[in-house]
Protein backbone atom coordinates (compact mmCIF):
# COMPACT_ATOMS: atom_id res chain seq x y z
CA UNK A 1 0.00 0.00 0.00
CA UNK A 2 2.57 2.25 0.45
CA UNK A 3 3.59 1.80 -2.91
CA UNK A 4 0.54 2.93 -4.59
CA UNK A 5 0.07 5.91 -1.72
CA UNK A 6 3.74 6.76 -3.03
CA UNK A 7 3.09 6.93 -6.69
CA UNK A 8 -0.75 8.45 -6.23
CA UNK A 9 1.66 11.14 -4.33
CA UNK A 10 4.07 11.73 -7.05
CA UNK A 11 1.82 11.62 -10.17
CA UNK A 12 -0.71 13.97 -7.62
CA UNK A 13 1.99 16.30 -7.41
CA UNK A 14 2.88 16.73 -10.90
CA UNK A 15 -0.55 17.28 -12.11
CA UNK A 16 -0.92 19.90 -8.88
CA UNK A 17 2.39 21.57 -10.08
CA UNK A 18 1.35 21.41 -13.89
CA UNK A 19 -2.20 22.95 -13.62
CA UNK A 20 -0.95 25.65 -11.12
CA UNK A 21 2.02 26.54 -11.99
CA UNK A 22 2.27 25.74 -15.60
CA UNK A 23 5.45 23.18 -14.21
CA UNK A 24 5.29 20.18 -16.14
CA UNK A 25 9.16 18.80 -15.90
CA UNK A 26 9.09 16.93 -12.18
CA UNK A 27 11.10 14.04 -11.48
CA UNK A 28 11.12 12.07 -8.23
CA UNK A 29 14.10 10.00 -6.69
CA UNK A 30 14.71 8.94 -3.22
CA UNK A 31 15.05 11.27 -0.36
CA UNK A 32 18.75 11.35 1.09
CA UNK A 33 17.82 12.24 4.58
CA UNK A 34 15.34 15.37 5.28
CA UNK A 35 17.94 17.88 5.88
CA UNK A 36 16.05 21.18 4.99
CA UNK A 37 17.13 23.21 7.25
CA UNK A 38 14.78 26.77 6.29
CA UNK A 39 11.69 25.63 4.23
CA UNK A 40 7.71 24.72 5.09
CA UNK A 41 7.20 21.64 6.49
CA UNK A 42 3.39 20.28 6.24
CA UNK A 43 2.15 17.17 8.04
CA UNK A 44 -0.90 15.25 6.79
CA UNK A 45 -2.64 12.30 8.73
CA UNK A 46 -4.05 9.16 7.38
CA UNK A 47 -7.12 7.84 9.56
CA UNK A 48 -9.07 4.72 8.87
CA UNK A 49 -8.43 1.69 7.38
CA UNK A 50 -4.85 3.37 6.85
CA UNK A 51 -2.80 4.67 9.71
CA UNK A 52 -0.06 7.28 9.27
CA UNK A 53 1.76 10.44 7.93
CA UNK A 54 2.41 12.27 5.31
CA UNK A 55 4.95 14.96 5.44
CA UNK A 56 5.61 17.07 2.85
CA UNK A 57 8.95 19.28 3.09
CA UNK A 58 9.69 22.14 0.82
CA UNK A 59 12.56 24.31 1.01
CA UNK A 60 12.34 28.69 1.46
CA UNK A 61 13.23 28.77 -2.57
CA UNK A 62 10.73 26.56 -3.79
CA UNK A 63 7.91 27.76 -1.37
CA UNK A 64 8.77 31.19 -2.35
CA UNK A 65 8.97 30.33 -6.01
CA UNK A 66 5.60 28.45 -5.95
CA UNK A 67 3.84 31.95 -4.46
CA UNK A 68 5.73 33.72 -6.91
CA UNK A 69 4.37 32.21 -9.92
CA UNK A 70 0.69 31.78 -8.58
CA UNK A 71 0.24 35.63 -7.17
CA UNK A 72 2.86 37.45 -10.15
CA UNK A 73 3.66 39.60 -6.87
CA UNK A 74 6.98 39.25 -5.06
CA UNK A 75 8.22 37.42 -1.78
CA UNK A 76 11.19 37.59 -0.29
CA UNK A 77 11.27 35.03 2.56
CA UNK A 78 8.63 32.23 4.40
CA UNK A 79 5.90 34.58 6.12
CA UNK A 80 2.21 33.58 7.14
CA UNK A 81 1.14 34.45 3.45
CA UNK A 82 3.49 32.17 2.00
CA UNK A 83 3.25 28.82 4.53
CA UNK A 84 -0.53 29.37 4.33
CA UNK A 85 -0.38 29.00 0.40
CA UNK A 86 1.71 26.33 0.55
CA UNK A 87 -0.13 24.45 3.10
CA UNK A 88 -3.12 24.85 0.35
CA UNK A 89 -0.78 23.39 -2.12
CA UNK A 90 0.13 20.40 -0.16
CA UNK A 91 -3.86 19.95 1.03
CA UNK A 92 -4.77 19.70 -2.87
CA UNK A 93 -2.06 17.43 -3.54
CA UNK A 94 -3.39 15.29 -1.02
CA UNK A 95 -6.75 15.79 -1.84
CA UNK A 96 -6.01 14.17 -5.24
CA UNK A 97 -4.47 11.66 -4.01
CA UNK A 98 -7.90 10.75 -2.20
CA UNK A 99 -9.91 10.84 -5.41
CA UNK A 100 -7.49 8.67 -7.50
CA UNK A 101 -8.07 5.63 -4.85
CA UNK A 102 -11.38 6.25 -4.47
CA UNK A 103 -11.25 2.36 -6.09
CA UNK A 104 -9.22 0.63 -3.71
CA UNK A 105 -11.96 -0.03 -1.41
CA UNK A 106 -10.22 1.27 2.07
CA UNK A 107 -12.07 3.97 3.64
CA UNK A 108 -9.86 6.03 4.92
CA UNK A 109 -9.46 10.01 5.11
CA UNK A 110 -6.38 12.68 5.53
CA UNK A 111 -6.77 14.95 8.42
CA UNK A 112 -6.46 18.53 7.65
CA UNK A 113 -2.54 19.85 7.18
CA UNK A 114 -0.81 21.53 10.30
CA UNK A 115 1.96 22.73 9.51
CA UNK A 116 4.89 21.60 11.90
CA UNK A 117 7.68 18.81 11.65
CA UNK A 118 7.06 15.09 11.47
CA UNK A 119 4.88 13.62 14.27
CA UNK A 120 8.18 11.40 15.56
CA UNK A 121 6.27 8.35 15.92
CA UNK A 122 7.29 5.10 15.19
CA UNK A 123 5.31 3.57 11.91
CA UNK A 124 6.31 -0.01 10.18
CA UNK A 125 6.27 1.09 7.01
CA UNK A 126 7.27 4.20 5.63
CA UNK A 127 8.89 5.69 1.98
CA UNK A 128 10.64 9.03 0.77
CA UNK A 129 11.19 10.61 -1.93
CA UNK A 130 12.60 14.39 -3.65
CA UNK A 131 10.83 15.45 -6.59
CA UNK A 132 12.71 17.91 -8.82
CA UNK A 133 11.14 20.62 -10.61
CA UNK A 134 12.09 23.85 -12.61
CA UNK A 135 11.93 26.33 -9.34
CA UNK A 136 13.45 23.56 -6.88
CA UNK A 137 13.04 20.32 -5.14
CA UNK A 138 10.15 18.94 -2.47
CA UNK A 139 9.88 16.17 -0.57
CA UNK A 140 7.70 13.85 0.53
CA UNK A 141 7.96 11.02 3.28
CA UNK A 142 4.87 8.75 3.65
CA UNK A 143 4.75 6.72 7.13
CA UNK A 144 1.78 3.82 7.54
CA UNK A 145 1.21 1.17 10.09
CA UNK A 146 0.49 -2.40 8.43
CA UNK A 147 -3.07 -2.39 6.74
CA UNK B 1 -2.23 39.48 -13.51
CA UNK B 2 -3.89 36.55 -11.65
CA UNK B 3 -6.30 36.05 -14.48
CA UNK B 4 -5.70 33.86 -17.48
CA UNK B 5 -7.57 33.25 -20.14
CA UNK B 6 -6.73 29.49 -19.92
CA UNK B 7 -9.34 29.53 -16.77
CA UNK B 8 -12.29 30.34 -19.26
CA UNK B 9 -15.41 28.16 -19.32
CA UNK B 10 -16.94 29.65 -22.22
CA UNK B 11 -19.52 30.27 -20.20
CA UNK B 12 -19.69 33.95 -20.42
CA UNK B 13 -21.58 35.26 -17.39
CA UNK B 14 -19.39 32.11 -15.62
CA UNK B 15 -16.64 33.43 -17.10
CA UNK B 16 -17.85 37.14 -16.43
CA UNK B 17 -18.20 36.38 -12.64
CA UNK B 18 -14.47 34.36 -12.40
CA UNK B 19 -12.72 37.20 -14.33
CA UNK B 20 -14.35 39.46 -11.45
CA UNK B 21 -13.10 37.27 -8.62
CA UNK B 22 -10.01 36.97 -9.66
CA UNK B 23 -9.36 41.22 -10.07
CA UNK B 24 -11.11 41.71 -6.59
CA UNK B 25 -8.66 38.93 -5.29
CA UNK B 26 -5.48 40.58 -6.91
CA UNK B 27 -6.82 43.65 -5.56
CA UNK B 28 -6.82 42.41 -2.11
CA UNK B 29 -3.42 40.73 -2.33
CA UNK B 30 -1.80 43.84 -3.36
CA UNK B 31 -3.36 46.11 -0.52
CA UNK B 32 -2.75 42.70 1.79
CA UNK B 33 1.03 42.63 0.81
CA UNK B 34 1.71 46.42 0.53
CA UNK B 35 4.82 48.04 2.66
CA UNK B 36 1.71 50.66 4.04
CA UNK B 37 1.15 50.03 8.15
CA UNK B 38 -1.28 47.51 8.88
CA UNK B 39 -3.76 49.74 10.54
CA UNK B 40 -3.80 51.89 6.95
CA UNK B 41 -4.48 48.66 5.15
CA UNK B 42 -7.42 48.12 7.54
CA UNK B 43 -10.36 49.46 5.87
CA UNK B 44 -9.56 48.11 2.16
CA UNK B 45 -9.25 45.46 3.83
CA UNK B 46 -12.47 44.67 5.47
CA UNK B 47 -14.34 46.54 2.47
CA UNK B 48 -12.54 43.50 0.03
CA UNK B 49 -13.60 40.64 3.12
CA UNK B 50 -17.18 41.96 3.04
CA UNK B 51 -17.42 41.62 -0.96
CA UNK B 52 -15.92 38.30 -0.92
CA UNK B 53 -18.12 37.46 2.06
CA UNK B 54 -21.28 38.40 -0.77
CA UNK B 55 -20.00 37.90 -4.08
CA UNK B 56 -18.52 34.22 -3.01
CA UNK B 57 -22.18 33.07 -2.20
CA UNK B 58 -23.54 34.68 -4.90
CA UNK B 59 -20.89 33.43 -7.46
CA UNK B 60 -21.43 29.84 -6.13
CA UNK B 61 -25.27 29.81 -6.76
CA UNK B 62 -24.82 30.89 -10.35
CA UNK B 63 -22.20 28.02 -11.09
CA UNK B 64 -24.36 25.61 -9.39
CA UNK B 65 -27.18 26.81 -11.26
CA UNK B 66 -25.50 26.39 -14.43
CA UNK B 67 -24.29 22.63 -13.51
CA UNK B 68 -28.02 21.33 -12.47
CA UNK B 69 -29.35 23.45 -16.14
CA UNK B 70 -26.76 21.13 -17.79
CA UNK B 71 -26.80 17.99 -15.84
CA UNK B 72 -23.60 18.11 -14.30
CA UNK B 73 -23.18 14.66 -12.60
CA UNK B 74 -20.22 16.08 -10.17
CA UNK B 75 -22.91 18.98 -9.25
CA UNK B 76 -22.98 17.32 -5.65
CA UNK B 77 -19.40 16.84 -4.67
CA UNK B 78 -18.69 20.43 -6.41
CA UNK B 79 -21.04 22.37 -4.14
CA UNK B 80 -20.04 20.46 -1.16
CA UNK B 81 -16.46 22.24 -2.42
CA UNK B 82 -18.49 25.53 -2.52
CA UNK B 83 -19.80 25.29 0.93
CA UNK B 84 -16.57 24.15 2.87
CA UNK B 85 -15.19 27.44 0.78
CA UNK B 86 -18.21 29.73 1.71
CA UNK B 87 -17.60 28.35 5.44
CA UNK B 88 -14.06 28.96 5.74
CA UNK B 89 -14.64 32.45 4.53
CA UNK B 90 -17.49 32.87 7.28
CA UNK B 91 -15.43 31.49 10.04
CA UNK B 92 -12.10 33.34 9.00
CA UNK B 93 -14.26 36.60 8.97
CA UNK B 94 -15.62 35.89 12.22
CA UNK B 95 -12.55 35.27 14.05
CA UNK B 96 -10.81 38.80 12.40
CA UNK B 97 -13.50 40.87 13.82
CA UNK B 98 -13.16 38.80 17.23
CA UNK B 99 -9.47 39.28 17.05
CA UNK B 100 -9.75 43.02 16.70
CA UNK B 101 -8.56 42.82 12.82
CA UNK B 102 -5.16 40.73 13.63
CA UNK B 103 -3.03 40.55 10.62
CA UNK B 104 -1.79 37.17 10.84
CA UNK B 105 -5.25 35.90 10.28
CA UNK B 106 -5.74 37.79 7.21
CA UNK B 107 -2.18 36.96 5.69
CA UNK B 108 -3.03 33.00 6.34
CA UNK B 109 -6.20 34.23 4.77
CA UNK B 110 -4.87 35.54 1.62
CA UNK B 111 -2.57 32.96 1.26
CA UNK B 112 -5.02 29.87 1.49
CA UNK B 113 -7.60 31.75 -0.69
CA UNK B 114 -4.68 32.16 -3.76
CA UNK B 115 -4.12 29.04 -4.19
CA UNK B 116 -7.75 27.84 -3.37
CA UNK B 117 -8.67 30.08 -5.96
CA UNK B 118 -6.23 28.95 -8.83
CA UNK B 119 -6.99 25.57 -8.67
CA UNK B 120 -10.37 25.50 -8.58
CA UNK B 121 -11.03 27.69 -11.44
CA UNK B 122 -8.21 25.70 -13.06
CA UNK B 123 -8.88 22.32 -12.07
CA UNK B 124 -12.27 21.83 -10.28
CA UNK B 125 -14.71 24.33 -12.69
CA UNK B 126 -12.37 22.70 -15.86
CA UNK B 127 -14.26 19.73 -15.31
CA UNK B 128 -17.75 21.47 -16.02
CA UNK B 129 -16.29 22.69 -19.37
CA UNK B 130 -15.24 19.36 -20.35
CA UNK B 131 -18.64 17.91 -19.28
CA UNK B 132 -20.60 20.23 -21.59
CA UNK B 133 -17.97 19.66 -24.25
CA UNK B 134 -18.54 16.48 -24.50
CA UNK B 135 -22.28 16.73 -24.37
CA UNK B 136 -21.65 19.21 -27.01
CA UNK B 137 -23.56 21.79 -24.99
CA UNK B 138 -23.68 25.14 -25.89
CA UNK B 139 -23.21 28.60 -24.00
CA UNK B 140 -26.77 28.36 -23.73
CA UNK B 141 -27.66 24.49 -22.55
Amino acid sequence: MVDNLYRAFVNATRDVFNLMLNISEIKDHPADGFKIENGVDISIGIVGDLNGEVVYRFPASTSINMVKIMSGMQFDEIDAFVASAVSEIANIISGNVLTALSGENLNYNLLPPVQSNSDDKEYENGKSCCIDTSIGEMCLEIKLNSE
Amino acid sequence: MLWKEQYKLGVSRIDAQHRELFRRVESFLQVLRSEESWNNKIPKINETLEFMKRYVVEHFQDEEEYQRSIDYPGYEAHKQIHNGMVDYVQEVSMQYQQSNENEMLMQQFGGRLLAWLINHVAAEDQRIADYANKRGISENG
